[in-house]
């Protein structure tokens, strides 16, 4: 236990230790664990069946293609976003920043239905993309859509404070050596951020995993088209099929565990290579 | 020369932050931008290094004109306080950065990176990242990576800025090794003076935009032009004093003239006196002095600090007159000195103690500008007219006194009345009004020699306008041109203006004129100032130059008294918005100079 003491201005190790194994595992492990003892009391094969099942797959493929695709936009325009908010000063500049933040607060219905009325084919924005043969709403694309906008702030938000950090004097400094703009932003202001990018690029993903309430009105619900994973869970549901309902379940666990893992690993990996690779 | 700067000037939302400095840096010269927080010496820094761009004048490096050349083909070096070390790359990377760039081949960029690194004394750390060094180690880090392309210049902005005392002073002996070693010509920026005199081969004090003087750190020390620079390097005792033929004497006491340097004006006159505590001496009694005696005082405070002892003594009534304090305050009447242990053991003083002051050695400020006395008909007007905001934040800067005198000829047009007898002393202040000429002349008949006029509405002048009716004023108010434009972050143009039907001959000795007034301003009074000709009636011209824009200042010589009334009536009675400084010198005066 000694070893884990450290000097800290919270009193009390022991104390604030118990209280956070205390609330991890009554918030995520528990339940967590539940989960994965209710898919154990299934049969090996039964299990196989329902993950496995071409819907099942049809759905894994929307729902972690589409989070990959928007956080991926997330991470560019993100990016360009926090860079304005954090490298200008114009009027309005603050409400901005603050209506970044809307998302988080939205109720997803809301979002989800708002965008189903601009996107629909008679929609403020879908009915000039309709001639052009680009359908949103009750697509993949609509599914798309709607998880940028839910992962949008945890891509800026990350991204922030990292490039409040990126001092001008550092890119003034490169300048001074003789670099040029393009060579500063990719030696100097990339590599400062790339962690903070990951960060939300990581965080926006799995928001979108786990997002629900928004992509079920735009997306149509289609079974093997739109279908995303956590509705085809609350459908086993209302069929009372609880087993199969935790076999999803688990299954985008494992898969959101991987990937986040794999993040974490990229960034990780990252760091050694940027400090090795430039010897 | 390997830095030049030409009238540089740098604003930002019109107000002047680098205000036409002009200055010539030495090959292998290590010079110090020495001025408070604000003054512009960052500014000026980073322009040299091409990071702001200017509004006005010339830079060149060794002789080539950079003024359009961007920092990265410069060939500077630049350190920065916050060391500004790229953290994701290692001690190595970053100093073979500006190799990398180039795209030097590895192994002669591992050479140069072995050579720098012993040069900053800190082989082997190569592979470390800048987070694993300490501040001391990250800083001469970043003085390598600046070396490492062989700028022509390096330029260090506060580079201790953020370390503590004891390896700040080492650094600083690294600094200059280095700097010796490669014989590279080094600018740096400090707020610190201990740091300036330590490192600097010449320092150049800046204050509000304007580099105001540039000397050897000792000549700065003992021979200061401006209150600033006297006050701003060490400590400093500033007292009234009137200059006369045979010394200068502070209230009833005549200092004989020794160690007082020649100051070239006949005229007895107000002066600015500067005193070191060091050059103050005390003794019980005046008898027991073996220097001159100045005045009593009543010891203080009492501070020990190691080698010396400081002492506040505060003076005696008649002399705390003279005193100007820190604050420009006249109130404080303590008068700092200090003592060697040697000369603690040969005297040792108590608080509460009466002593005797005198002056080993004093400086006289050449400047024209001594004190401010606010002259109104009345107390209350004169009461008001010293909080002027104007007033006030020029008395400050100049750290000097503002007096008040009530004069009741200067109600009504003050002629017929008799003078007072009361001895003119410092720049005269009137607040505009239409018997304002009037009152200029009552006051140049009785000994003054500026006045300076406040308009009603507080303003702060971004735009000095200079001009003089006879050339026998051009001293003098080119002098206290300069003093005030010390003061006063605001530009400073001279306006030669000729009658509108000179011919062409004329033309060219009314241009060789104006050049002639800018060398001499900058040669003689140190201030920079651009200059225009323009041809026309001299008071129209005046007023539609002023009439321009808000914000302006004009600065008037005189010769002559009554030129005042013949040319600028109407300009001065119709209360302007601007401040006026008349200059009168009269003819024997000058001639006498």
């Amino acid at each position: 236990m000694s070893r884990f003491r450290q000097p800290s201005v919270l009193p009390g190790f022991g104390l604030t230790f118990g209280f956070a194994m205390f609330y991890l595992s009554a918030i995520v492990l528990i339940p967590l664990i539940a989960l994965v003892l209710k898919t154990g009391t299934m049969p090996w094969s039964q299990f196989l069946d329902v993950v496995l099942h071409p819907r099942s797959v049809a759905s894994y493929r929307l729902s972690f293609g589409t989070s990959l695709l928007a956080a991926g936009i997330n991470a560019v325009f993100g990016f360009i976003i926090a860079w304005t908010l954090v490298r200008y000063e114009f009027p309005g500049r603050k409400i901005i920043d603050a209506l970044i933040d809307m998302p988080f607060a939205l109720p997803t219905a809301v979002s989800g239905i708002a965008l189903t009325a601009v996107f629909a084919q008679n929609g403020w924005i879908g009915r000039y993309l309709e001639p052009l043969g680009i359908q949103v709403a009750y697509t993949w694309i609509g599914i798309t859509v709607a998880l940028t906008l839910i992962g949008l702030p945890f891509v800026v938000r990350s991204l922030q404070p990292a490039l409040q950090e990126v001092q001008s004097d550092l890119e003034d400094a490169a300048e001074t050596l003789g670099a040029g703009k393009f060579y500063i932003f990719r030696r100097i202001i990339l590599p400062t951020v790339t962690p903070a990018l990951l960060t939300g690029f990581a965080l926006a993903f799995a928001r979108g995993v786990g997002e629900y309430g928004s992509v079920i009105f735009i997306s149509g619900n289609l079974p093997m088209k739109t279908e995303i994973t956590p509705l085809l869970i609350v459908i086993r549901l209302e069929e009372f099929d609880y087993l199969a309902a935790a076999a999803l379940g688990f299954v985008m666990l494992v898969i959101s565990f991987l990937m986040l893992l794999g993040i974490n690993l990229l960034q990780a990996w990252g760091r050694r290579w940027m400090v090795a690779g430039n010897r | 020369m390997s830095i030049t700067l030409d009238q540089v000037t740098k604003r930002y939302q019109g107000v002047p932050v680098v205000n036409d400095v002009s200055l010539d840096v030495r090959e292998g010269e290590f010079f110090v931008l020495l001025g408070p927080s604000g003054s512009g010496k960052s500014t000026l820094l980073r322009a040299i290094a091409g990071l702001t761009g200017i509004d006005h004048g010339r830079i060149s490096l060794h002789g080539r004109d950079v003024t359009n050349v961007g920092a990265r083909r410069r060939g500077v070096g630049l350190v920065f306080q916050n060391y500004a070390l790229f953290r994701h790359m290692t001690v190595a990377d970053n100093i073979e950065f500006a190799l990398r760039v180039r795209r030097v081949r590895a192994h002669e960029r591992r050479q140069r990176r072995k050579e720098l690194l012993r040069l900053v004394a800190l082989e082997g750390l190569d592979s470390r990242l800048p987070t694993q060094l300490s501040g001391g180690q990250q800083q001469r880090i970043a003085v390598a990576r600046a070396l490492a392309h062989k700028p022509e210049v390096l330029l260090l902005d506060e580079p201790f800025g953020a370390l503590d005392a004891k390896i700040r002073e080492e650094l600083r002996r690294t600094i200059r090794q280095v700097q010796r070693e490669l014989k590279i010509t080094t600018v740096l920026v400090t707020h610190d003076q201990q740091e300036a005199f330590a490192l600097a081969d010449r320092i150049g004090v800046m204050n509000l935009g304007r580099l105001l003087e540039t000397a050897e750190p000792d000549e700065l020390y003992a021979r200061p032009v401006t209150r600033f620079v006297a006050t701003f390097l060490g400590a400093a005792n500033l007292l009234l004093a009137r200059q006369t033929a045979e010394g200068i004497s502070f209230g009833a006491e005549l200092v004989d003239a020794r160690g007082v340097e020649k100051v070239d004006s006949g005229r007895e006159h107000e002066v600015v006196a500067v005193l070191r505590p060091e050059e103050a001496e005390i003794a019980p009694t005046p008898e027991a002095l073996a220097s001159p005696f100045i005045a009593r005082g009543t010891v203080d405070e009492i501070a020990f600090t190691g080698a010396y002892e400081r002492i506040r003594i505060r003076l005696n009534d008649d002399t705390a007159a003279h005193l100007i304090g820190p604050d420009g305050s006249a109130d404080s009447g303590l008068l700092e000195a200090s003592r060697t242990q040697h000369e603690q053991r040969s005297f040792s003083v108590a608080r509460g103690q009466q002593v005797a002051i005198g002056m080993r050695r004093v400086h006289v400020l050449p400047t024209p500008l001594s004190s401010f006395t606010v002259c109104a008909a009345t107390s209350d007007e004169a009461a008001q007219l010293s909080r002027h905001p104007f007033l006030v934040d020029l008395a400050a800067r100049m750290k000097t006194r503002v007096a008040l005198r009530v004069e009741s000829a200067l109600a009504g047009t003050g002629s017929g009345a008799t003078p007072s007898g009361g001895d003119s002393s410092g720049v005269a202040v009137l607040a505009a009004g239409p018997d304002v000429i009037a009152q200029i002349e009552w006051l140049f008949h009785r000994g003054a020699a500026e006045a300076l006029v406040l308009p009603a509405p507080p303003t702060t002048p971004k735009r000095v306008v200079i001009h003089w009716l006879e050339r026998t004023a051009r001293r003098g108010t080119l002098a206290v041109s300069a003093s005030l434009l010390r003061h006063v972050p605001a530009e400073a143009v001279f306006f030669g203006i000729l009658p509108k039907d000179t011919s062409g001959d004329a033309r060219s000795v009314g241009m060789r004129t104006l050049l002639d007034a800018r060398s001499e301003a900058q040669a003689v009074h140190g201030l920079e100032m651009r200059t225009e000709l323009r041809f026309g009636d001299i008071a129209q011209e005046l007023a539609a130059q002023l009439g321009e824009s808000r914000d302006q200042m004009l600065i008037l010589g005189i010769s002559d008294i009554t030129s005042l009334r013949e040319r600028f009536s109407a300009l001065l009675t119709a209360a302007p918005g601007w401040p006026l400084l008349v200059v009168y010198r009269p003819r024997d005066d000058a001639r006498r100079e």
